[in-house]
């Protein structure tokens, strides 16, 4: 009976698992042969200028905010059209006080400050503070650490022309890549999501994901929705499902780039991945029901929308199967077992996950006309492992949390350095 | 059947380092000694304006330097013009 259902568990994870290696071949080979969908052309050569704000959540952010406010300066999108809000969230450095002087010498430039008392309850706290204070017709949202294009604006912007479009997410493009092992392993990371998984996305018509950062949302929208969910860790993952679930779409501008400053420790990593993985189960969790049951959404974006939100169960599962495939050899009266010639590559592929997402990693990077980075790609097995640790302490931390009633939304920042400056010259 | 078991972990004693340094030699090298090390270039960033300002930059002090010397031109022409004739 054990044994059985052992059997039954090893066989469904395998499945499951299998289903996301067909989703990143599935993607990668979208990418590579350049498969577009055919958007509604609505307005394409029209002059689309709308007013738009761009919100700056901040905390003790003093080595990078000046950079930002000062890149806020040199955009190319109408000043008298543009309206910057840097949302000082507690802040116990100069955070505020830079802010405020570029504020006082730039009328578009704003600053909220909320102190401690009000403040310090999260990124999505802060960004409900902001959105009630912006004016703009469509709002923007770039973290203190990010550097953007200076017609990032106009990129963002126009995908809203079409009013299905309910946000848009850009591109990060890491800017201290060289700086150590870690970091480079994380460009790898965002090359693979965000130069094949969300480009692919996109172009089949599916759910690319709103990120947070380098993105935006048309007011009217978030207005209906009720601003983020301050419950929620990960809210731009919770809002990318709110605008699905009220019928509207998310659209990935894979042209809009922005240089970000990656982690840069293995404690760092952990932080933040801990912090992406809980949110991102918290919202599974929140919405798995809801995009099943939805008339909003049609097949292959429910689909999609439930291979997403389960996502960062998968390193949990790899664990699981692995133990539940060693327990099967053990036991020596699994019929599974018998069948070696299938049991031993399952049980392997079930080890390491699966190699889609590096094969994934592989031809973003080559699309990027980057080559040699290519050879890091072995190291990310580290990654992976290292991965099923932090998203299986992520779930048991839900559980424990549900059970003895923990708050789970602290803004758990990554602190930012400013690492990668030289890069950019004043 | 302990045979083939011992030949079996030999096997592997034998081949797993070679596979581990086959499949991670390029990842060392690369980090040893990198080749591309980053960051990527996005356009309309800075280097991208800097590369342009290096370009403008001379073309600017051409003009300025043109504007000398048709202001000295000028200032010369004047006193010149102001100086009687000495043609007898």
């Amino acid at each position: 009976m054990i044994i059985e259902a052992l059997e039954v568990v090893f066989l469904f994870s395998t499945a499951l698992m299998m289903a996301y290696l067909i989703r990143h071949y599935v993607f990668t080979l979208t990418v590579l042969r350049r498969t577009k969908k055919a958007r509604a052309n609505v307005a394409a050569d029209a002059k689309y200028e709308p007013t738009v704000s761009i919100l700056i959540p901040a905390r003790d952010e003093e080595q990078v905010i000046g950079r930002l406010l000062q890149r806020m300066t040199e955009l190319t999108y109408p000043r008298n059209k543009l309206q910057v809000i840097t949302i000082d969230d507690a802040s116990s450095d100069s955070t505020r006080q830079i802010a405020e002087e570029f504020s006082k010498r730039y009328s578009f430039i704003e600053v909220l400050h909320r102190d401690k008392k009000n403040g310090g309850k999260g990124k999505a706290s802060a960004m409900n503070s902001g959105l009630e204070r912006s004016t703009g017709e469509i709002v923007l949202c770039f973290d203190a650490d990010y550097y953007p294009q200076t017609d990032i604006v106009e990129k963002l912007v126009k995908e809203f022309v079409d009013p299905a479009v309910g946000a848009v997410q850009g591109r990060p493009v890491v800017l201290n890549e060289a700086q150590n092992v870690v970091t480079r392993l994380v460009t790898l990371e965002r090359i693979g999501g965000y130069r094949v998984d969300q480009e692919a996305r996109d172009n089949l018509g599916l759910i690319p994901q709103f990120g947070g950062t380098v993105g935006g949302f048309r007011r009217s929208v978030m207005e209906k929705l009720g601003g983020f969910d301050v419950s929620m860790l990960t809210e731009d993952t919770d809002l990318t499902f709110q605008v699905y679930l009220a019928g509207f779409k998310v659209r990935y501008v894979g042209d809009a780039e922005c240089y970000e400053e990656a982690v840069d420790n293995l404690k760092a990593y952990w932080r933040q991945r801990h912090r992406w993985a809980r949110g991102h189960m918290q919202v599974c969790f929140k919405h798995t029901s809801r995009v099943l049951r939805s008339k909003k959404l049609n097949t292959k974006e429910k689909i999609d929308g439930l291979l997403l939100l389960h996502i960062y169960f998968v390193p949990v599962l790899t664990l699981i199967s692995f133990f539940v495939g060693l327990s099967l050899i053990l036991s020596e009266s699994s019929q599974l077992v018998n069948a070696l010639w299938l049991f031993v590559p399952v049980s392997f592929y079930s080890l390491v996950g699966n190699f889609a997402p590096f094969f994934e990693i592989g031809i973003g990077a080559y699309l990027d006309g980057r080559t040699r980075i290519q050879w890091l790609i072995p190291l990310l097995l580290f990654a992976y492992w290292y991965n099923i640790l932090i998203c299986t302490k992520a779930l048991l931390d839900i559980f424990a949390a549900k059970m003895f009633g923990k708050s789970q939304s602290d803004w758990a920042k990554t602190r930012h350095l400013g690492n990668g400056n030289h890069y950019i010259v004043n | 059947m302990i045979q083939n078991l011992t030949s079996i972990i030999a096997i592997l004693i034998v081949t797993t380092p070679i596979l581990i340094l086959i499949m991670f030699l390029p990842a060392l090298l690369e980090l040893k000694k990198p080749k591309d090390g980053g960051p990527r270039m996005i356009m309309g960033s800075i280097p991208t304006v800097n590369m342009r300002l290096v370009r403008v930059i001379p073309i600017v002090n051409m003009e300025d330097e043109q504007k000398f010397d048709r202001s000295l031109i000028q200032t010369l022409t004047r006193i010149i013009e102001a100086l009687p004739s000495l043609e007898v």
